[in-house]
């Protein structure tokens, strides 16, 4: 042998036969006889260069910036310059030092090998699978020119959409929405795909979306977890529910779904779909019966109560609310005594229910009964469904004005998402707002300019919204999409052009959740891998070259500093609220908002000022004053299709990776057994699920969890399978949304499908 | 074996897995000697099909992907190779950017050692590239090869003829080693 392997190991890994192995090399005129390639020869050699095992740790300070409840405080742990694990803050009450899963497997994710790495051009048409690597400059030329080649030939920008939502919450991130200010007036897609009808709802009775502190939970006497899952999809909530809990509090769960909350409350009550606003009305209707209510709050603090109760007198009858909802009188009148008799009790509604036509009266049934109870302005109790309190920043990375003399639609203008509401003077022209909620139907019909260029950003199209068949006829025309993101998903399969971005990991950013009352800051922990780039610094390279071509043509800053730019959002509104004096003091660990219990005052944002049972603001926008029973979709085919989100995912980010898929591989229908025997359905049967949108092939998994008479399917994308709920969910709206988001929800919940054994 | 042509194949091989676009490739590619005739842009799309992306890739360019996890890179391997690049006098402008154990940063410090050797007759780093070839680059590279090799669904005769070449380079890489020994 010419090497002995021990020899060679004991040079690399132990300190001292590396040293004077190194001293040797420097003796040997090995450096200056390198040829040179991508290795340089190291002319500032140090002998002393330690070795992996002697390499130590750096921290630093990271959030998870995904779309969920618990928007996690994380510490990173790098070890010359490459992450090695992450944990959860232990300086965090609410993340206690543990991440979920999911949080846990960043470090797979950061150095995933299918993360996008290069830019690159699909050069055989969308769809091809062709793909050219193309560097920045090319990338960002192409796309400076065509948009300057839409403003020169219609005249406006309109012909530029805008896709982004809610990949990456950071603040800046809003950055991407900058971009598209910076150029003119653009089409957005506009709206939320997630809570739209909720927000209105609370925001009609109460004047806000404005939740309690999880943490009270602990000290609450009674929990109803009202279709939400906090087990699977906000499991730092759970210890303050089970802490409450071993207080001896009951903690019920009302689902259609038997889910991991249900199998940790002490009661689990299983309703129909679409009937729970149905059921608030008759709970309140039996503590009002039985005295007791909290007259006193109702009459200090809420508008319209005596129409309210009218109502219920008149319209409600108890018989048919258990009708409806499939659940015991009985039962319903032990479950509404009970938590009128506790104090403080509380409800936390989860966002699924009010994807249906009904969904936002349901919240708004199930805000009046907390409210009949006196638990809301109250320590631990409250209506809760999220909230934007803490979200004050500058949005300095957004607020980008538009070039002089830009020239945009004309037609009125809305809200244009739930956060980062900036105000401005009133302008002679606005963007146009496409309805998110319908992104296939509106980028095929937008006429008088037609969309041609359309970005993609923190979003992925394909799994999110709905109807994929006539969402890939709208990609296909149009004459450039250009999809920044961090895999190969399937919207990225019909894109033009695809960026790779960077992970919060990769960047500065700063972090706050629609839930806890934390501040987190995000620091870069390490370098961009590849190619990849922030958003920010795409949209910076983006206005050099505008502005090389066409000086004036966009105003973002043509070089940008993710950190200074986070510096940017900051202010002393936000300093006053967490009491720190500088964004600096977050890299001791995040901070907690000073405790407020919303309502307390008894002060509502409400036209009336207080908490409004009959809303006229609802009466004009939605047609009802009163929270009043609204029925749900009609069933168009034979069996209900819900697809919630799974615990192995968020929305469509996790799931591709390794450890998901250890536990997860592949996607399945769960069927109740009574309708999959009626089908000649076994467990592993391939079944196909259809409808007049499309057809999914896919393994059946059978379980009483579900009802008879409705399929579940997560809303996931998977690496590699063409599995896609949205093949089966058409774009029928909720009843609210469009008060305060920009458009109304969508009603995904009340898909209807078919199915049979293959 | 002419040296000049150890040497030249070691090159081209490793500017084929460096090139950033089209036209490197398609240089690097002809420079290899094949009588494939390919448009740069065809040469380019299959290469990224089986080796860059942005789709799943054929075959990863990845030691790590390879000796440690079939998902990730940056890893145990990689800082491996790391140690070992900084004990072998080198340093890397991409550390951190694009792991070490990218076969095109692989081939290019095989090169530069061997050309040491065959060039200016400086021996000393010998026993260490004879170590990166036999106990990390033999241990990953043969089944990166098979793995691509094995694709047939995009079976293409330009890729198929770089994995040969690279199969050979191997064989002969590590042959000679066994006959100067």
């Amino acid at each position: 042998m010419s090497y002995s392997k021990e020899n060679v190991e004991s040079i690399v890994n132990n300190g001292l036969s590396r040293r004077s192995f190194l001293k040797g090399l420097a003796a040997s005129g090995v450096l200056s006889s390198f040829p040179g390639g991508i290795l340089q020869a190291n002319e500032d050699l140090n002998t002393k260069i330690p070795y992996l095992g002697e390499k130590s740790y750096q921290t630093f300070r990271n959030a998870c910036p995904r779309n969920c409840y618990d928007t996690c405080s994380i510490k990173t742990y790098v070890k010359d310059g490459v992450m090695q694990f992450i944990e959860g803050a232990q300086e965090s009450t609410y993340t206690r030092g543990g991440c979920c899963v999911k949080g846990n497997s960043y470090v797979k994710r950061v150095y995933s090998a299918r993360r996008l790495k290069y830019p690159m051009m699909q050069v055989g048409g969308k769809g091809s699978g062709n793909w050219k690597r193309i560097s920045w400059d090319n990338a960002i030329d192409i796309i400076a020119k065509k948009l300057l080649e839409i403003k020169k030939e219609d005249g406006t920008l309109l012909g530029a959409a805008l896709t982004k939502y809610s990949g990456n919450f950071g603040i800046t991130h809003y950055g991407i929405e900058g971009m598209f200010n910076s150029i003119g007036y653009t089409t957005r897609l506009a709206g939320t795909p997630c809570w739209p009808a909720g927000i209105d709802a609370q925001n009609l009775d109460m004047g806000d979306m404005w939740c309690n502190d999880p943490e009270e939970m602990k000290d609450s006497k009674f929990i109803i977890l009202w279709g939400v899952n906090p087990a699977a999809n906000s499991i730092h909530s759970m210890k303050y529910i089970y802490e409450a809990k071993k207080k001896g509090a009951k903690v019920v769960v009302i689902d259609p779904v038997f889910t991991e909350a249900a199998s940790k409350a002490s009661q689990y009550i299983q309703i129909k779909a679409g009937t729970d606003g149905l059921l608030a009305l008759g709970m309140a209707k039996i503590i009002i019966e039985a005295g007791l209510h909290d007259q006193k709050w109702l009459d200090a603090n809420s508008k319209g109560y005596k129409e309210y109760k009218a109502y219920l007198d008149k319209e409600i009858k108890l018989d048919n609310v258990s009708k409806i909802t499939g659940i015991p009188l009985a039962m319903i009148k032990e479950l509404a005594l009970s938590f009128a008799k506790a104090k403080p009790a509380t409800i936390w509604m989860g966002y699924g229910m009010q994807r249906h036509t009904n969904g936002g009266s349901m919240i708004r049934a199930i805000d009046a009964f907390v409210a009949v109870s006196g638990n809301i302005g109250k320590y631990a109790g409250g209506a809760r469904y999220g909230h934007l309190s803490t979200w004050g920043f500058n949005y300095a990375a957004l607020s980008q004005p538009k070039p002089e003399g830009s020239v945009g639609y004309s037609g009125p203008e809305g809200a244009k998402g739930e956060f980062a509401q900036v105000g401005g003077a009133k302008a002679a022209y606005t963007d146009r707002f496409l309805n998110i909620n319908k992104t296939a139907r509106e980028l095929l019909n937008a006429k008088e300019p037609k969309v041609r260029l359309l970005w993609v950003a923190c979003k992925n199209v394909f799994a999110q919204d709905f109807d994929r068949n006539q969402l890939i006829r709208a990609f296909q025309q149009l004459d450039l999409v250009v999809v920044a993101d961090q895999f190969f998903n399937e919207t990225a399969k019909w894109a033009d052009i695809v960026l790779p971005v960077a992970t919060q990991f990769e960047e500065y950013d700063v972090n706050v959740s629609y839930w806890h009352y934390w501040l987190t800051l995000n620091e870069q922990a390490i370098k961009p891998l590849f190619e990849v780039k922030s958003d920010l610094e795409i949209a910076a390279m983006l206005s050099k070259r505008m502005n090389q071509l066409q000086a004036g043509s966009c105003t973002f800053p043509q070089s940008v500093d993710t950190k200074a730019m986070m510096v940017k959002e900051f202010n002393p509104g936000i300093y006053e609220q967490f009491g720190i004096k500088s964004w600096e003091e977050l890299k001791n660990g995040p901070v907690k908002a000073k405790a407020v219990i919303p309502y307390a005052d008894g002060k509502f944002k409400t036209p009336s000022g207080k908490f409004e049972f009959y809303s006229d603001k609802a009466l004009e926008l939605f047609g009802s004053a009163l929270p009043a029973y609204l029925e749900v979709r009609k069933p168009y085919d034979k069996f209900r299709m819900t697809s919630p989100h799974s615990r192995w995912s968020l929305h469509s980010q996790f799931q591709n990776l390794e450890w998901m898929e250890d536990v997860h591989p592949e996607p399945y229908v769960y069927i109740n057994p009574d309708d999959a025997e009626a089908k000649m359905v076994k467990e592993g049967d391939t079944v196909a699920v259809f409808n007049k949108q499309g057809l999914l092939r896919v393994k059946a998994k059978l379980t009483d969890n579900v009802q008879a008479g409705t399929l579940l399917m997560y809303e996931q994308w998977y690496n590699n399978n063409i599995y896609n709920v949205n093949e089966l969910v058409d774009d029928t709206s909720s009843d609210m949304g469009a008060f305060k988001t920009g458009a109304p929800g969508v009603a995904l919940h009340d898909t209807f499908v078919n199915f049979r054994k293959l | 074996m002419q040296t000049t042509s150890r040497l030249n194949d070691v090159k081209h091989l490793r500017d084929i897995f460096n090139a950033q676009n089209s036209k490197a490739l398609k240089k690097a590619f002809d420079a290899l000697g094949s009588s494939i005739t390919i448009s740069e842009e065809d040469l380019e799309v299959a290469f990224n099909r089986y080796f860059v992306g942005p789709m799943e890739p054929v075959a990863d360019p990845f030691a790590s992907v390879y000796l440690d996890n079939p998902d990730v890179v940056m890893s145990q391997s990689t800082l491996q190779v790391r140690e070992l690049y900084e004990t072998m006098g080198f340093t890397y402008p991409l550390k951190n950017v694009i792991p070490e154990d990218h076969l095109g940063v692989e081939l290019d410090a095989y090169y530069q050692l061997l050309y040491l050797e065959e060039k200016k007759n400086i021996t000393y780093l010998s026993e260490l590239r004879h170590y990166f070839l036999h106990e990390h680059m033999n241990l990953w590279v043969p089944r990166f090869i098979e793995r691509a090799l094995s694709e047939s669904e995009h079976d293409s005769k330009a890729i198929t003829f770089i994995l040969l070449q690279l199969k050979s380079l191997l064989i002969r890489e590590t042959t000679i080693q066994g006959v100067t020994a």
